[in-house]
């Protein structure tokens, strides 16, 4: 499939990290939709086909669910995201830096990356492997 | 006194002081405790806008990105080296102004300052964060003019504008997104203020008598939005303690003004 075929569903509140990912990713010919919160994205997932979910942990979870503090919206969003979408690969790109929180997201099937940490080239990278299901490096 | 008196009366001191001891024991592991926390949080906070930059420094570097797509990019890394900036003036101004406070004297000699030329510049420096979600500073000329005319007001510049910058980034943060934000100046008999106010998150009563707290943060703030220090509006209320000033919040419904009033003799 061509990347043209894929999209990538970004959600982050804070675009300073996704906006770099997402114009690189472009620019690979890849699909992109940014949004910037859980409700947004699960009402996207509903209606679209997504190949690649990358979300953010500390987000706000938006008005379809109320009451989930903003620091752990993330791990409830994966879940969800395992149980009701489970054909979409999940990435998550955050700052957190808690080991056991990062093994329970592994352990759900997610890649974990850190904000500013892993170079640019290799986020990308990982998103086009887990998209196309082809490592082109 | 009788000796067997004045035995036990030592030995209900000594327990006294071994209590008291206790207590400052456990007061001042809190105390390492909180500022372990405080450091682990600013090590965060300094990190997060440094990777951003680093991110977009990339991808202004492959060659495969648009260039007509890269300005995004510029705005954006100048949007966080300005987040940086006043997060570390932030950090020095919580290092030293509890000390000044003590002395109750001004490290630096308060100076008339033109307060229009102020509200412009930093309403300037915020704008392009305020951009990113529609919104819009807009400086309400006409009432520094009313309240200001040609006069100044004796302050000390550093510690104010960092004041009026807190205000302004809660503002730009916690805004409604396509809202304008106002700046302002208004005046009484006593006083002179200058007034943030925006649209966005409602603000309770019980939020209204805490938020200036240190290191207090609303539901709603922590909800919208994830990061944050919690010291922006406790590092105001501490200036204009230092001027012998006040702040003040007035919410109701998703309108919210923040005023940072001065006493009307810095008038000058």
């Amino acid at each position: 499939m061509s990347p043209k075929k894929h999209t990538i569903l970004f959600v982050d509140d804070e675009p300073m990290f996704t906006e770099p990912l997402r114009l690189v990713l472009e620019a690979k010919g890849f699909n992109c939709v940014s949004l910037t919160d859980m409700s947004a994205a699960v009402d996207f997932l509903d209606s679209n086909e997504v190949s690649v979910l990358v979300s953010d942990i500390m987000m706000p979870s938006g008005e379809a669910f109320p009451g989930i503090d903003s620091s752990e919206t993330g791990f409830h969003f994966v879940s969800l995201v395992r149980e009701e979408f489970p054909d979409v690969r999940v990435i998550c790109l955050s700052v957190i830096g808690d080991q056991t929180k990062i093994e329970k997201l592994k352990r759900q099937g997610a890649l974990y990356l850190r904000k500013g940490e892993t170079p640019l080239e290799t986020a990308a990278k990982l998103i086009e492997t887990k998209a196309t299901g082809v490592i082109n490096f | 006194m009788r000796p067997e008196q004045g035995t036990r009366m030592n030995e209900s001191q000594i327990a006294a002081l071994v209590s008291e001891n206790e207590r400052l024991k456990a007061e001042l592991n809190e105390v390492r405790a909180s500022s372990n926390q405080y450091l682990q949080n600013v090590a965060h906070q300094l990190t997060a806008p440094l990777g951003a930059i680093k991110w977009s420094i990339e991808a202004l570097k492959d060659p495969q990105v648009p260039i007509g797509r890269k300005s995004n990019l510029l705005s954006s890394i100048y949007s966080q080296a300005t987040i940086l900036v006043h997060l570390i003036k932030n950090f020095a101004l919580m290092s030293n102004l509890e000390a000044d406070l003590e002395l109750g004297q001004f490290r630096e000699k308060p100076e008339p300052i033109d307060m229009m030329r102020l509200a412009i510049n930093l309403a300037n420096d915020f704008q392009p964060q305020a951009s990113e979600r529609g919104n819009k500073i807009v400086v309400a000329e006409s009432t520094f003019h009313k309240v200001f005319g040609s006069k100044k007001l004796a302050i000390e510049k550093n510690l104010v504008a960092q004041a009026i910058s807190n205000l302004l980034e809660n503002a730009v943060k916690y805004a409604d997104s396509r809202e304008t934000i106002n700046l302002l100046a208004q005046a009484d008999d006593r006083t002179v203020s200058i007034v943030v106010e925006s649209k966005g998150i409602p603000i309770s009563d019980e939020e209204k008598r805490n938020i200036f707290a240190r290191g207090f943060r609303g539901a709603a703030a922590r909800q919208k939005v994830a990061a944050g220090t919690g010291i922006g509006l406790y590092l105001a209320s501490r200036v204009m303690k230092l001027h012998q000033g006040a702040i003040h919040v007035d919410a109701q419904g998703r309108i919210s003004r923040f005023a940072l009033e001065f006493p009307r003799p810095k008038l000058k």
